[in-house]
């Protein structure tokens, strides 16, 4: 390329115009590339025959000015806008006038499904490495909220469900909704902002990030790595209940919990009053019966005692009845006159009973004393001693 | 004759002893009656006691039924 120039002494001076020329034949050379980026200050004007935007670097940050002329752009009615990834296919090109590099499109497609799967499994092998994931991070969730964070889209059912779930479920902690962009582009910078916002609040001691189901699309925000790292540093646990069962958005891995559901994220967060009541009745109905077999076991055990006090009286009498009965009927044996009735006599002499035969003389009067009245005899003989038997 | 103020076992004890003297039979005749008289009073006061004792039972109604409890059909 030959640039036209002056000869100052032994310098070559450009003038800027033959610079700026210069540098855009060079530019003219470099291949068309593709350039991957997000969509911000777009800015397209009937009046204008040119389309501007900036590409940029959603971790990075770095920016690049693209035009594209706007007959194209409209042609392509791709309806873009701000947030939305997006690859460019042009060359740079420098406006020769001001000497601003520029990126001059020649088309604009978005992202394809593989694009972003990659680019998600990309960004889940670099936050993988650095832990956000790992099962050391989790949080337990609080056994009794004060209250619960819900951080959803505008999105009525999500709310409306867990609005339902934790009134019938859990009423005393209080819910509070931070309703945010969930889909589209911004989404992610909003959901990640909502839930540092929402974690800051002095009564949220758990949040759900609620999200209906929707396309692959709909839910690339919850793999956005603003709202990823958000979740993961996060003051409050967090459970995610992010579209369905088989979808796994990079917030799910982060989050303390996951859940299929709004409502079965409340299941998670609150215990079941109704169910606590229960066990509670359950309880109590344990230490009343405790409480009732005690004082039965020890009723019988009184009445038992009872029962032998009523018998002990009469059979201490019993006893002493049988043993007076027995002394009775042995002292009514020796009775004197019941030995008189078996045919012995008493016989006096005087006062004195005879027990010796001679003690009395022959012709001594002795009285008789029969069972049946009494005799007066004369001793008319004496026999000392009994002959041998 | 006054009544006997000793305890009942006491007097049990007593009517025991007589029965017992009165059947080895070496007391005197003379004895014998007036001891016999004595037993038979004994046995007569026990017995008395133990009527007195048993009515009282049956008075507090003793054993008769748990107290509180509605009386078996």
């Amino acid at each position: 390329v030959k640039v036209p120039h002056t000869i100052v002494g032994d310098r070559k001076v450009f003038s800027v115009s033959a610079f700026n020329g210069g540098i855009a034949s060079w530019l003219a050379r470099l291949p068309q590339v593709w350039v991957e980026g997000e969509v911000t200050e777009l800015k397209r004007v009937d009046a204008w025959a040119t389309v501007f935007l900036t590409l940029k670097d959603p971790g990075g940050g770095a920016t690049l000015r693209v035009t594209m002329s706007r007959r194209r752009f409209d042609a392509l009615a791709l309806g873009i806008a701000d947030g939305e990834k997006v690859h460019v296919l042009g060359r740079a090109e420098l406006y020769e006038q001001k000497g601003d590099l520029a990126f001059r499109a020649v088309t604009v497609e978005r992202i394809g499904v593989g694009d972003h799967l990659a680019a998600i499994e990309r960004l889940k092998r670099l936050l993988a490495a650095e832990g956000l994931f790992a099962v050391e991070r989790k949080h337990p969730l609080p056994a009794f909220p004060r209250a619960v964070g819900l951080l959803t889209g505008s999105d009525a059912a999500a709310r409306g469900d867990v609005e339902k779930a934790l009134a019938s479920r859990f009423p005393l902690a209080r819910l509070v909704v931070c309703e945010t962009r969930v889909q589209g582009a911004g989404a992610g910078e909003g959901i990640a902002r909502g839930i540092e916002r929402i974690g800051r609040h002095p009564e949220v001691d758990v949040l759900i990030v609620a999200r209906g189901g929707g396309s692959f699309e709909d839910l690339l925000p919850f793999s956005d790595e603003r709202v990823v790292r958000a979740v993961a540093g996060s003051l409050v646990p967090v459970v995610s209940a992010v579209g369905h069962e088989q979808d796994t958005p990079l917030c799910d891995l982060a989050a303390d919990a996951r859940a299929s559901t709004p409502t079965a994220a409340v299941r998670l967060v609150v215990p079941d009053a109704a169910e606590l009541r229960a066990r509670m009745r359950m309880v109590h109905g344990r230490l009343g019966r405790c409480v009732r077999d005690r004082v039965a076991r020890d009723r019988e055990r009184l009445e038992a005692r009872h029962r032998d006090l009523g018998r002990l009286p009469s059979l201490a009498v019993e006893r002493r009845r049988a043993r007076l009965d027995h002394a009775g009927a042995r002292l009514q044996a020796v009775a004197p006159a019941a030995t008189l009735r078996r045919g012995y006599a008493i016989v006096r002499h005087g006062d004195h009973p005879l027990r010796d035969a001679a003690t009395v003389a022959i012709g001594a009067r002795v009285e008789v004393e029969l069972a049946t009245g009494s005799l007066a005899a004369d001793v008319t003989e004496v026999r000392p001693e009994a002959p041998a038997p | 004759v006054t009544p006997d103020e000793r305890p009942f076992e006491e007097l049990q004890r007593a009517l025991e002893d007589i029965v017992a003297r009165l059947e080895r039979g070496d007391v005197p005749v003379d004895e014998v009656i007036r001891l016999w008289q004595e037993g038979d009073t004994l046995y007569r006061e026990c017995a008395r006691r133990l009527e007195t004792v048993e009515l009282r039972i049956e008075e507090l109604g003793i054993g008769s039924r748990p107290s509180g409890e509605p009386e078996p059909d």
